[in-house]
């Protein structure tokens, strides 16, 4: 999948970089992307996405976990009655050591399963023009769609290193 | 702009590109070394499992010996990684950037070779799926009530836990060497990379995850080693049963994991020449968090004999911990005092915290001192409990030996193999540190070259 036509600028710097986006986005370019080495928070605030959902993938896998955990325990126990030092058979306190652990393990599966997933959604959605330089350093912007013309004089205006048309 | 340039390395991909070079006769000779270590212990584990648990010294009152205590020393070494990963990403210490790969290395490293010794210790270890919940033909299932099988529910989540956290934290880094090389080293860090491209969408993702796994990772290092203190505590053995247990073991188990950091990362950056990327300060900085947990661990102490020692001189508590100072096993137990609670305090200089290999002599003693802890808690209160004429000393026998040494072997062997495999440091992270420290007023340069980060 080949991204949409649009301007590629290369920045040295990550505050250039974000005072590019932000620039962009007030010259009516919706449309902005960037690819970087490290998650420079200023950047990521310029391209002003939303929160990710994440919470959403890791609480609800924690509150698996938990459910997981309390059945388990309390399932098998109720299977196999053994009564050990007199205890109730149903003993809360050590089924919440289980319910915890497994609540940790499924929140962190289920949180790992979603940033695989938003990941690969996310490069599909929004595709950047493959370049390994912004994997290594300085910082991608990419305008996609509007007046490329513009896009470019904005780019420059803003100090970026190279400016290119993507077709 | 050039098609598809391929980015020339930066300091810190050169760095780890030479860790992950052709080794030199220096890490053959320590893989060789730690090899032959880690195959005495699979020779020993070979005639245990053949002849069974004789060959050891446990027996009666004694049925713990140097086996459970290498498992609560290899599971308290993992816990350094995730305070230093997680606890301290969350507390924002910048510090940890530099230092905190090569810690979660030693995590996930140090769980795989504590998970072994309770399957050592098992007498039939071709049964250790019993202690795994699984319908069977006898309708039977495992007592969720033991401390054991709690054992078994939090190692299991720490080890997946940490590798997910090991991983997920190395994506960005393996995206950037992989763009970096080429050949068979391109598709071992694409792979390692999980599609990783650094895009903002990306990012906007990564960031947000690696805080909730940051902290579901913290509340789990705490209770690891909870769950193995109260293996001990909920018995009711003198010496063992006790509420201070759980804070305690955790304390001692960063004690001697920050300690084993340090023992490791002095003699990585001399080697691979990485002083400008782990700088003294670094090392200051753990130094400290040693000093601290020592102090911990050394008020623990005086509480446990402060408790013990006021009650009358029938109390079988009381009587346990004056055997455990003046007894039969009263030089390990000095031994131990000194090595986790004074010699530390030498950290307290700033020269020793300076000069890297005093600070490494340092770190190898307390680790000592840590296993002598286990060793001390274990055998001191099964040797010598409430019945005066089962009363017997233990001494390990040559399995257990070979099994205490080969896990060091094996340990070292999984380290060595991974810094061969695993950026052991943070790229993506320095990057970001290095760039905010360039430009401070917004006026600054994207420095390629690293320098004084911290």
């Amino acid at each position: 999948m080949s991204p949409d036509p649009g301007v590629l600028a290369a920045f040295a710097e990550p505050h250039d970089a974000a005072r590019a986006i932000r620039a962009l986005r007030e010259g009516g370019f919706d449309d902005v992307r960037a690819a970087m080495p490290a998650p420079y928070p200023e950047v990521l605030a310029a391209v002003g996405k939303p929160r990710s959902f994440m919470a959403f993938a890791s609480l609800p896998g924690a509150a698996v976990g938990v459910c997981a955990g309390l059945a388990l325990t309390i399932g098998t126990s109720l299977a196999w009655q053994l009564v050990t030092g007199g205890k109730p058979v149903v003993s809360m306190p050590p089924f919440v050591v289980i319910s915890f652990e497994l609540a940790i393990l499924a929140g962190a599966i289920s949180t790992l399963g979603a940033l695989v997933g938003a990941g690969a959604w996310g490069g599909r959605r929004r595709e950047f023009p493959r370049d390994p330089r912004f994997a290594v350093a300085g910082v991608g912007v990419y305008a996609a769609g509007g007046d490329p013309e513009r896009a470019a004089e904005i780019l420059r205006a803003c100090g970026a290193v190279e400016v290119d048309d993507v077709q | 702009m050039s098609p598809n340039p391929r980015p020339s390395p930066t300091r810190l991909e050169r760095a780890v590109l030479a860790m992950h070079g052709r080794p030199g006769p220096g890490y053959l000779l320590l893989l060789a070394l730690c090899g032959g270590l880690a195959a005495w212990g699979a020779y020993a584990f070979y005639r245990l499992f053949t002849q069974g648990l004789q060959l050891t010294g446990l027996g009666r009152p004694v049925g713990w010996g140097n086996l459970i205590c290498n498992f609560v020393f290899w599971v308290g070494i993992a816990h350094c990684g995730t305070l230093i990963s997680a606890i301290l990403f969350l507390f924002r210490a910048r510090f940890r950037t530099a230092v905190y790969r090569v810690a979660e290395m030693m995590t996930v490293f140090a769980v795989m070779t504590a998970g072994l010794f309770p399957v050592f210790h098992l007498g039939r270890p071709w049964l250790a799926y019993w202690l795994m919940p699984y319908p069977n033909q006898r309708g039977l299932w495992i007592n969720f009530r033991s401390p054991l099988v709690w054992d078994v529910f939090a190692v299991s989540t720490y080890l997946t836990v940490s590798v997910v956290f090991l991983l997920v934290g190395a994506a960005p880094d393996a995206a950037a060497l992989r763009d970096a090389t080429t050949g068979l080293r391109r598709r071992l860090y694409a792979l390692l990379a999980f599609g990783w491209r650094g895009t903002d969408e990306q990012w906007r993702h990564y960031t947000r995850a690696y805080l909730f796994l940051a902290g579901f990772a913290t509340p789990l290092v705490v209770s690891v080693h909870s769950v193995v203190s109260w293996d001990f505590a909920v018995s009711l053995l003198p010496g063992w049963h006790s509420s201070l247990f759980p804070p305690y073991f955790v304390a001692g188990a960063i004690l001697s994991g920050v300690a084993m950091v340090i023992t490791i990362l002095v003699p990585l950056r001399r080697a691979f020449h990485l002083e400008d990327i782990i700088t003294p300060h670094h090392l200051d900085m753990l130094s400290r968090l040693v000093v601290l947990t020592s102090l911990i661990v050394g008020y623990a102490y005086l509480t446990e004999f402060g408790l013990a020692l006021p009650q009358p001189a029938s109390d079988p508590e009381r009587a346990t911990f004056l055997y455990r100072a003046t007894g039969h096993y009263a030089p390990f137990f000095w031994t131990m005092v000194t090595c986790n609670c004074v010699l530390p305090l030498l950290l307290l200089a700033r020269r020793v915290r300076r000069a890297a290999w005093a600070l490494v002599a340092v770190c190898v003693l307390i680790n000592v001192g840590m296993w002598l802890e286990r060793w001390v808690i274990i055998v001191t209160s099964l040797s010598h409990d409430r019945l005066p004429f089962a009363w017997r000393t233990y001494a390990p026998r040559w399995p257990e030996w070979a099994l205490t040494f080969g896990a060091l072997g094996w340990f070292f062997l999984l380290f060595l193999v991974g810094l061969k495999v695993l950026p052991p440091i943070s790229i993506a992270e320095m990057k970001e540190a290095q760039a905010h420290a360039a430009a401070p007023s917004g006026t600054g340069t994207l420095a390629v070259e690293v320098s004084h980060v911290a």
